[in-house]
């Protein structure tokens, strides 16, 4: 040490977080403290400034400034002496107290605090104003330099009366025998499962722009007596007690029942003596993770938070960032608790100091969270809550402080109720709340659909009530032609609750056919028409119909059966059913049953009464009198209820659509022509139409659209080139009867991103509940629920199925049931919004479908031991179902093989378009599928057919290796799911037929056409490697390892899109090169870099000593003016002393590349022949290397290390870094990426769990590139 | 987001019956809602659901049962 310099100390973990926050961050105020005292009395000005100095002078932390060594560790120095600055000024305290929060702190010049002493208005008034950099000190220190400043005014400075100092150096010493590895597995383990952050205010942004407001609650004093009796009875502490409460209380605001916020803990270790007088910075903010179920009692989720936190105290050191790196969410919470319990109070009368008088004026300690949650213990608890007023009204802030109390009353009273039954919402929410989902209350009296019909023939018996192609049938016609249909029916012993099955193309038969069964008292159960014909065949078993009624184009139904089929297209010359007939049929009987998807594997059965029907056909708002209705559904979907009984019960006209597909063109043709007045379109067919003849509806008064999350785009298109259409989105399941909610869009749309979902139909409920049943106040997630008008009666013949989806109504009429979707909703400015499915229950082109239905047809193939299946958005917009099979061991099912086996078990809309084969299932950190991390299908399959006999001959071999049954000739041999093995298979085979093919040819050249164009052998060994160059998205540079070879990277071609480029040592193609520094091989790579790309953004990647090499050359590319989109390491390390000379580099190159290291004998004179051998046997890209290229690799692996020895990088990163850390084999001396952190204006930490030399690994390169392909098709 | 209260295996359940002779599984933290009886105490929510395939044999609705019964 020398001159002023006393010490050099590392940075806490704190330290190190605010250091670069510090550093990085633009603005000040938010790392300065402040205490404002106000001195009543005579002051000895220059006593209190010798005090001042001499509280400097006795804690070394307060002389300490923050730097950065060479290798870009922060380190504090100590001075041995600084000029305390202590300033006299007058003026108004609160300016002068501003101004001086704002003064930034440089943090390299101590002392980071000042004193200024203002004069107030007569001689016996000052305030003294100390700012501090958050860095050196935490609000717990304040109260003890103050006991200490005084206490030296009145010795004049003599320090000797005060107790010795424990140094902030003894806390650093503690913090580096702490078990930094496993802090780190405690947080990942106490924050398992958090799949988001709880956020009040999600769209807020980061800095605190703002003043936050304050509002002050008090705890009577009979609660916090009672509150404090009930913590001690129940062995926790009040902070639990708050934490729990706050907790739910962040719960009914968010919706969810797991939630983050941050829990302000003093930091202060007990195992370290004499840590509660220390001053410094202890303080941290960690998560506090409240997670309970509606059935938790408030005392038994009181001990578990206990417990919970109890098991992370020991760590506490740990810094915010570090923690929030672990889980990869980033910020995980915006609001923070803290229970102020100070060494005393700083607002307390202070001892009388030779007749000055000090009293606090203000603390400020900024925060930048939308809420602050400050509870001062007391005889009445205090609760502050600190708001930013630009992101909370005063109104929701009172109403969040009215629930912390309510809750805070329930748990000291009520420790035994389940959580679920407390009520968090005020009596005006949940009215507000109830108020938004009823639909108006028309008390509609029950009827029958056929006793309806009869009135309306009654009234019109001329009227048309049919028109298909040009014909017409009167309701008299229909009402005579059903009669005689149902008493053929009757016949065959049809009556009440009894099922017919049809199965019929689309004509006016099927409507005579439909009211048939109706009069009949019996109900309708159609079978998809598109089912194959197994399918079919159960259907029809499970409908337990006894009679059939097929058509002219289903004479075959495709299945085996021993009912009595009736044609519903032939007159019978028998039937004379002359008598008007409104039947047996009563409004509670059942009409139809429809199947619906079913998790289960197979479809179930939802049957709808008569009533519901005809309260759907009678909802004012849906139906007007008299339209002209097109019938196009299939009568299998719950859309032909509407396109039926719509106009039939109104007196209206079903124009029915000739059998077949409409096109955009006949449908325009059609409305046209008819002169259709409504319609009902799938959002599909919507969004198709809305795009290719947005006027094809111009004819039309009113359109319903629905089905799936419709499209705002699309919905604008059509409003604006049909502007005398209303438009309507309409929403409801099956079994709800057709729809629940309806919103015409021309008035709701607005500027909405989404169509909202609407609001309710009449006599209709809409409730929008949270898990334990309550209602959601206006904003926030929920699942909907829906009672009243439209109730199916159930799953027919699954009465558990229908007890656990229709169930008790805690908030309708007695006895009433509720129908629970799983869509999550909210309510946004009066109207239902869609937000998610709560279950894999997908929609795609219109067809609600449960995954799980297609993963146990696949799971019932005899070669498939597991099966997953997801609906994929690869592409935006193009929603496609995803198969995908893990094999028995020992078999390998073709993926085309597979999907035919689907096609004919399921109905074509859940056919996968795509199906993959995996050798195992990615896993998450709890065993479980990773869904997330299945990967695309190949991405492009089409391409140019073989152009020559020699192309034809090898895409054959191509095709028989992989499995196809056919290849194109430029689409590279890994993107149709070749790997290394497949391409040695390859090699050989093609040899077999004549074709001159290595393996490694099949490594650089991939496509059939470039396997039979180029001859130039060594492109596999230069500089650039084009692993891929055509594709969607941004090219990738992926940097060499140490070994030289960017084969490894061949890995990421199946997952990713775009163009893929390797870069390799120079030695590999000139072997006497050896790369002077890692300078040197990035200024080298960035050239041939810019060679293939010209400009920017540049996303480049690296692997150990890679990501050195794309470090540099990232640098190198801004320095040039470029821009750089992505910079990924993976698990590369500056600085690193490498001890070149001792280190046995065969060895470690041999498991670099996966051979075990005793192959090699003697590490001086290893025995290259039996690694040649070894690499022969293996089968991999490193199989195709000549025993001259194996040295080439020993060399640049050599000279690799050589230079990485000592490297550290040249400035700081162009780009946030995003690092991927490999945790395996770690020991408590591997470095941390956050030795990145001097060099990054970004780290973005993602753990894989595999060894370095492993990251090729198939989970490992699916966790990079799933990262990375959301960078690359940005 | 949170578990729907109707889908939890490790918790407890009641079974509910109506005067129409419905049933519902109920998760035993929440009240039962008006018109509605508890017919079978709180246990797991598979024996809940065995117990309603046990027992809800006629699913139309009692008062239907009866008309068309009589």
């Amino acid at each position: 040490m020398s001159g002023n310099l006393e010490d050099v100390l590392p940075l806490s973990p704190l330290q190190q977080g605010l250091y670069f926050h510090a550093r990085f961050d633009g603005a000040a105020d938010v790392y300065s403290a402040q205490v404002v005292l106000r001195l009543d009395g005579p002051l000895d000005v220059p006593a209190l400034r010798r005090a001042a100095e001499a509280l400097v002078a006795r804690h070394a932390n307060l002389r300490a400034a923050f730097r950065e060594r060479k290798t870009g560790e922060p380190v504090q120095l100590v001075a041995k002496a600084v000029r305390v600055p202590f300033e006299e000024v007058s003026g108004d305290v609160g300016e002068i107290a501003a101004r001086e929060r704002a003064h930034r702190f440089d943090l390299a010049r101590p002392p980071l605090l000042r004193f200024v002493l203002v004069k107030g208005e007569t001689p016996d008034v000052h305030f003294l104003v100390f700012t501090n950099h958050h860095i050196l000190l935490d609000g717990w220190s304040t109260p003890i330099l103050q006991t200490e400043l005084f206490a030296l005014y009145l010795t004049g400075g003599d320090t000797t009366v005060l107790p010795r100092v424990t140094p902030y150096k003894s806390y650093l010493a503690w913090v580096a025998r702490q078990d930094r590895q496993g802090a780190e597995a405690a947080w990942r383990q106490a924050l398992e499962g958090v799949e988001e952050p709880t956020l009040l205010r999600p769209a807020a942004s980061g800095g605190a722009a703002v003043e936050p407001r304050k509002l002050h609650v008090t705890l009577p004093e009979a609660l916090t007596t009672a509150l404090t009796a009930r913590a001690r009875a129940e062995g926790v502490t009040l902070n639990t007690a708050l934490q729990l409460a706050w907790g739910l209380v962040l719960g009914a605001a968010t919706g969810r029942s797991d939630v983050v916020f941050g829990g302000v803990v003093s930091g202060r270790p007990a195992d370290l003596p004499g840590v509660e007088q220390m001053v410094g910075l202890f303080i941290n903010t960690l998560p506090v993770r409240v997670r309970v179920t509606p059935w938790d009692t408030l005392s038994g989720a009181l001990r578990r938070v206990q417990a919970e936190q109890a098991d992370l105290l020991a760590h506490h050191h740990l810094g915010l960032g570090d923690i929030q790196a672990l889980t990869r969410l980033g910020a995980l919470f915006d609001t923070v608790m803290v229970l102020e319990n100070y060494p005393f109070d700083p607002d307390a009368e202070a001892t009388d100091l030779n007749g000055v008088k000090v009293s606090g004026v203000s603390m400020h300690d900024a925060t930048h969270y939308p809420v602050a949650v400050a509870a001062v213990p007391g005889r009445e608890l205090g609760v502050r809550f600190d708001y930013r007023p630009d992101l909370l009204t005063a109104e929701e802030a009172e109403r969040l402080a009215g629930r912390l109390k309510a809750v805070l009353e329930a748990v000291a009273e009520t420790p035994d109720v389940p959580i679920g039954r407390l009520g968090l919402l005020t009596g005006d929410e949940r009215a507000a709340a109830r108020a938004l989902g009823t639909g108006p209350v028309v008390g509609r009296k029950a009827e029958t659909v056929t006793g309806r019909f009869a009135s309306v023939v009654a009234a019109r018996p001329d009227a048309v009530a049919i028109r298909h192609e040009g014909t017409s049938l009167t309701y008299a016609e229909l009402d005579a032609a059903s009669s005689r249909l149902a008493a053929r029916l009757r016949a065959l012993g049809v009556g009440p609750e009894t099922p017919v099955a049809m199965l019929l193309e689309r004509g006016p038969h099927v409507v005579v056919a439909t009211l048939a069964v109706l009069k009949t008292g019996g109900y309708y159960v159609p079978i998809h028409h598109s089912y194959p014909s197994d399918r079919r065949a159960w259907a029809f078993t499970e409908s337990g119909a006894r009679v059939l009624l097929l058509d002219a184009a289903f004479a075959d139904p495709g299945f085996a059966h021993d009912a009595a089929v009736v044609r519903a297209d032939l007159p019978d010359a028998d039937a004379t059913a002359e008598e008007p007939c409104t039947g047996p049929a009563t409004p509670d009987g059942l009409a139809y049953a429809l199947f619906t998807s079913g998790s289960t594997g197979l479809p179930k059965r939802v049957g709808v009464a008569h009533r519901e029907v005809v309260a759907f056909a009678s909802d004012s708002e849906v139906i007007e009198g008299g339209e002209r209705v097109l019938v196009f559904s299939a009568h299998a979907f719950d859309a032909s209820t509407y396109e039926m009984w719509g106009p039939l019960l109104g007196g209206g006209t079903a124009v029915i659509a000739p059998p077949g597909e409409l096109d955009t063109e006949g449908f325009a043709k059609l409305a046209r022509d008819e002169g259709i007045t409504a319609a009902f379109v799938t959002t599909s067919l919507f969004n198709l139409m809305a795009a290719e003849r947005p006027d094809a509806f111009a004819p039309l008064r009113r359109l319903h659209t629905g089905g799936e999350a419709g499209s705002a785009r699309a919905m604008r298109a059509v409003m604006a080139a049909c502007p005398d259409t209303e438009l309507f989105n309409v929403y409801g399941p099956t079994e709800t009867t057709t729809y629940v909610a309806f919103q015409p869009m021309r008035e709701h749309l607005a500027d909405r991103s989404a169509p909202p979902l609407g609001g309710p139909l009449e006599d209709t409920v809409l409730h929008v509940l949270d898990g334990a049943l309550r209602p959601v106040p206006e904003g926030v997630t929920g699942e909907l629920y829906i009672s009243g008008a439209g109730l199916a009666r159930g799953y027919l013949d699954r009465p558990g199925l229908t007890a656990e989806r229709f169930v008790a109504c805690p908030a309708g009429p007695p006895g009433a049931r509720m129908y629970r979707t799983g869509d999550l909703v909210r309510w946004k400015d009066g109207l239902l919004e869609y937000v998610d499915r709560a279950d894999f229950q997908v929609k795609v082109r219109g067809f609600r479908i449960e995954l799980g239905e297609i993963e146990a047809a696949l799971d019932a193939h005899p070669y498939v031991a597991r099966a997953a299946v997801l609906a994929r958005q690869d592409r935006p917009g193009e929603k496609r179902l995803v198969a995908y099979a893990v094999p028995h061991e020992g078999l390998a099912p073709e993926p085309d093989e597979l999907r035919s086996y689907l096609a004919g078990q399921l109905p074509s809309y859940m056919v996968p378009a795509a199906v993959v084969v995996l050798d195992a299932f990615p896993l998450n950190g709890s065993g479980k599928l990773d869904r997330a991390a299945l990967p695309a299908p190949g991405f492009s399959r089409t391409g140019r057919p073989p152009a020559t006999p020699d192309e034809e001959r090898l895409c054959a071999v191509v095709a028989e290796v992989l499995g196809l049954p056919s290849v194109h000739a430029d689409v590279s041999f890994f993107d149709l799911g070749g790997d290394s093995i497949a391409a040695l298979r390859l090699a050989a085979r093609a040899r077999e037929a004549g074709f001159e093919i290595t393996p490694r040819m099949v490594f650089t050249r991939q496509t059939v056409a470039g396997l039979l164009g180029g001859d130039d052998p060594e492109l596999g060994l230069d500089v650039l490697l084009p692993i891929r160059t055509r594709g969607e998205g941004a090219p990738l540079f992926c940097v060499h390892p140490a070994a030289g070879l960017s084969w490894p990277y061949f890995a990421f071609l199946p997952h990713l899109p775009g163009p893929l480029y390797g870069l390799q040592s120079r030695a590999l193609s000139e072997p006497a090169y050896r790369a002077p520094s890692v300078r040197a091989m990035a200024e080298d790579y960035a050239a041939r870099i810019v060679e293939t790309q010209p400009s920017g953004p540049y996303h480049l990647l690296g692997w150990s000593l890679g990501g050195l090499i794309a470090f540099e050359a990232a640098l190198i590319l801004a320095e040039r003016g470029h821009r750089i989109g992505t910079l990924c390491l993976l698990d590369s390390f500056h600085s690193q002393d490498l001890t070149t000379d001792e280190r046995e580099v065969i060895p470690e190159l041999l498991q670099s590349i996966g051979i075990d290291e005793k192959i090699a004998g003697d590490p001086s004179a290893p025995d290259v022949a039996a690694i040649m051998a070894e690499l022969r046997s293996r089968g991999d890209a490193f199989a195709t290397l000549e025993e001259d290229q194996l040295l080439a690799v020993y060399s640049t692996y050599e000279n690799g290390l050589r230079i990485v020895d000592g490297y550290t990088p040249t400035g700081v990163a162009p780009a946030p870094i995003v690092f991927f850390r490999a945790t395996r084999g770690l020991r408590a001396d591997s470095p941390s990426p956050q030795t990145w952190s001097p060099y990054a204006t970004g780290l973005e930490v993602h753990d894989l769990d595999v060894e370095h030399h492993f990251l090729m690994e198939p989970h490992a390169v699916r966790e990079i590139t799933a990262v990375l392909a959301a960078r690359l098709t940005k | 987001m949170a578990t729907n209260p109707f889908e939890n295996d490790d918790a407890t359940y009641l079974v509910l019956v109506n005067d129409e002779g419905q049933y519902s599984l109920w998760p035993t933290f929440a009240e039962v809602p008006a018109g509605w009886t508890v017919e079978k105490t709180a246990d797991t929510r598979q024996a809940c659901l065995d117990h309603i395939n046990e027992h809800w044999t006629d699913m139309r609705p009692r008062s239907l049962a009866r008309a068309m019964d009589s």
